[in-house]
């Protein structure tokens, strides 16, 4: 589980260390390019794979896209990391993905999208996880337009605790909505990411996508919440996603219903943890105050 | 290689008027004119100087072109390349008889786990269902240093019975003419159908340009005929070769060369365990103990084996043979590299990109 962001940092001399030492510029001639340290450039990430061209229409090579976080928490005065795809991924990876809502997450995929960027049916051999990582461009893509349908929804409104709550529900609500174009291939999906050596990986995105959703939501915590949250959060996450691969209704209403119950009984199971632990702290306080104002050295 | 690519690149940069003078000088000098004139079969394979020299362009850095008075290792020893080149070959020929059953008490049958994940990894021959005439794309394989046929029939097998496309065929090229004899008689042994889409060639890694067809043992190598062209290959793979190599860095723009765009260099070679410990000084205590041992009781050769085990310790880590992949044009994915059995041996892909 990652640490929660240290409020205190001291942002400057930190950003500039991390940047010699994360960030891909660094790695260019001094003064050739400088990226803004929080940059979160999400929303260049996805458009190419969605867009759908007639196959013989297609430029000789695709445009790659540009990649970004794969850190576990949100920093404003660190740059994000290189995310987890080389260019090449990238371009075969998207090129597939286009074919996922036929032939699902497959090598079919991955081989058809290969012929279409205009390479072999043993180019995508070089994608280290295969299918896997066809999955995981999905999750990390999806993940990644979140920051870009966040804005559009909310704009740079207030923020509040309750303004928070709701945010968490349409954001969630947005990400399952993203899968509503492979939903029929989702549970291959989940099959291929519950495949022992994929769990960790499949299980650290999941994690990074409740970070995002209370981050994008505009939640501040520091506190243990932190951790419980977004526990909370994955786990509801989860199950809605698995509600929603036997979904029928329309515009998939059942499984918006289901995520608003889960949100709903966690918020409410958050009120009475929050009600007992008030309580015990008060007994305990006041048991040794008795106990104090009977003598006992404590 | 004595000096590491990095370091000879540096070199280069410091001094470009080196670098200019290198691809002509390298035809004209007269020690290696009397060289090639003296002893042609000697350097005939070691030595791109016929055509060759075109295709390999004044970008080649100086380390990649192979020389054959260049100082390289031999095992522990330093020798020059030209010298590499007659050592592995008395090595592969004293070996060749007992090379698969030597393997099979090396790595207590391991390296067929490890050979079988290779291939399967790659899925030759694998082509999706679509709606055109002919779903299936034809696939040509070049199997390097794969005397034995280890790899290649495997590649069939996966080919044309798992995937079912019949339309795959395999040459496999080794420098020398003894191990590839074993590879011949062991493949009568296979259906007529994936007899008929092997080939065998003796050819020189570092070039290809230069092919013979197979030779009956005991006869003199017959002259180069045939050549292996740019954009040809589909899947280029050197299971457990590469490191016997003279000159790494041309073997792999050779392959870039002889590979189509999109197509993938792949290699499986032992590589270092230093991740983990305990298994690698096991791992150590085995290789340098026990397999030289082995060689003597059941091959009767203790120095052949000797120089297995050297020529794996001098080969260069996964991280710096992934750079001199890319540093030969290849593209790769992830890390680059995949450790079998906690680093020792690696599987290394590469990708020729679309220019």
């Amino acid at each position: 589980m990652p640490s929660p962001p240290a409020a205190s940092r001291s942002a400057g001399a930190a950003a500039a260390v991390a940047r010699r030492i994360l960030h891909p510029s660094s790695l260019l001639p001094p003064g050739t390019t400088s990226l803004k340290p929080c940059l979160r450039a999400a929303t260049t990430t996805t458009t190419h794979a969605h867009t759908t061209t007639p196959r013989h229409h297609l430029p000789a090579s695709l445009p790659i896209p540009t990649r970004t976080s794969s850190r576990p928490y949100h920093s404003y005065s660190h740059p994000p990391p290189p995310g987890p795809f080389t260019p090449t991924e990238s371009l075969l990876l998207a090129a597939a993905y286009r074919h996922v809502p036929t032939h699902g997450f497959s090598a079919s995929a991955l081989a058809l999208g290969a012929r279409d960027a205009g390479y072999l049916d043993i180019s995508p051999t070089i994608v280290p996880d295969g299918v896997f990582s066809l999955v995981q461009w999905h999750l990390v893509t999806q993940r990644e337009a979140l920051a870009a349908r966040s804005v559009a929804l909310f704009g740079d409104g207030q923020k509040g605790p309750n303004v928070v709550a709701s945010r968490v529900e349409a954001l969630a609500w947005e990400r399952l909505l993203g899968n509503a174009e492979v939903v029929w291939q989702w549970q291959e999906a989940l099959a291929i990411m519950a495949q022992p050596s994929y769990v960790p990986a499949s299980v650290k995105e999941l994690a990074m996508l409740a970070d995002e959703i209370w981050f994008l939501a505009g939640d501040v915590a520091v506190d243990p919440t932190w951790y419980t949250k977004r526990a909370s959060l994955s786990a509801i996450y989860a199950a809605a996603e698995l509600f929603m691969t036997n979904d029928r209704s329309l515009g998939f209403r059942d499984t918006q219903e289901f995520l608003r119950r889960r949100l709903q009984e966690a918020s409410e199971m958050g009120n009475v943890a929050r009600s007992v632990r008030e309580w015990l702290s008060f007994t305990a306080s006041a048991g040794i105050n008795v106990l104090r104002s009977k003598g006992v050295q404590i | 290689m004595a000096v590491r690519p990095t370091q000879l690149r540096r070199a280069l940069l410091q001094s470009p008027s080196r670098l200019r003078q290198t691809a002509p000088n390298t035809i004209q000098h007269p020690e290696l004119q009397h060289l090639l004139s003296a002893a042609p079969s000697a350097f005939s394979s070691a030595c791109p100087f016929s055509s060759t020299i075109t295709t390999r362009t004044q970008n080649t850095p100086d380390y990649a072109v192979p020389n054959p008075s260049r100082p390289t290792h031999f095992g522990f020893q330093t020798v020059t390349e030209a010298e590499k080149v007659e050592r592995v070959a008395t090595v592969f020929t004293s070996v060749a008889e007992s090379y698969d059953r030597m393997n099979d008490l090396m790595s207590f049958g391991w390296h067929r786990i490890w050979k079988d994940y290779f291939v399967t990894s790659l899925n030759p021959g694998f082509s999706p269902l679509t709606s055109g005439l002919d779903p299936r794309a034809p696939q040509h394989i070049l199997d390097i240093a794969g005397g034995t046929g280890d790899i290649a029939f495997r590649m069939l097998q996966t080919a044309h019975v798992v995937n079912g496309n019949p339309d795959v065929r395999v040459t496999i090229s080794d420098i020398n003419p003894a191990m590839l004899t074993v590879g011949k008689q062991r493949s009568t042994l296979l259906p007529a159908s994936q007899q008929a889409a092997l080939s065998f060639v003796e050819a020189n890694a570092e070039d290809l340009t230069r092919t013979a067809p197979l030779s009956p043992p005991g006869t003199r190598t017959p002259a180069p005929t045939s050549t292996i062209p740019d954009a040809s290959v589909d899947l280029y793979t050197v299971a457990f070769g590469i490191r016997n190599f003279s000159n790494i860095p041309a073997a792999l723009r050779e392959a870039y060369r002889v590979l189509k765009p999109g197509g993938v260099f792949a290699c499986l070679e032992f590589s270092k365990a230093d991740a983990h410990p305990l298994l690698n000084t096991l791992y150590k205590e085995w290789s340098f103990r026990a397999i030289p041992l082995i060689g003597q009781l059941v091959a009767g050769d203790r120095d052949s084996y000797q120089y297995l085990v050297e020529s794996i310790e001098k080969f260069p880590s996964q991280a710096e043979f992934r750079d001199m992949i890319v540093d030969a044009g290849f593209v790769v994915g992830g890390q680059g590299y995949e450790d079998l059995t906690g680093g020792v041996a690696a599987i290394h892909k590469g990708m020729k990109p679309r220019v």
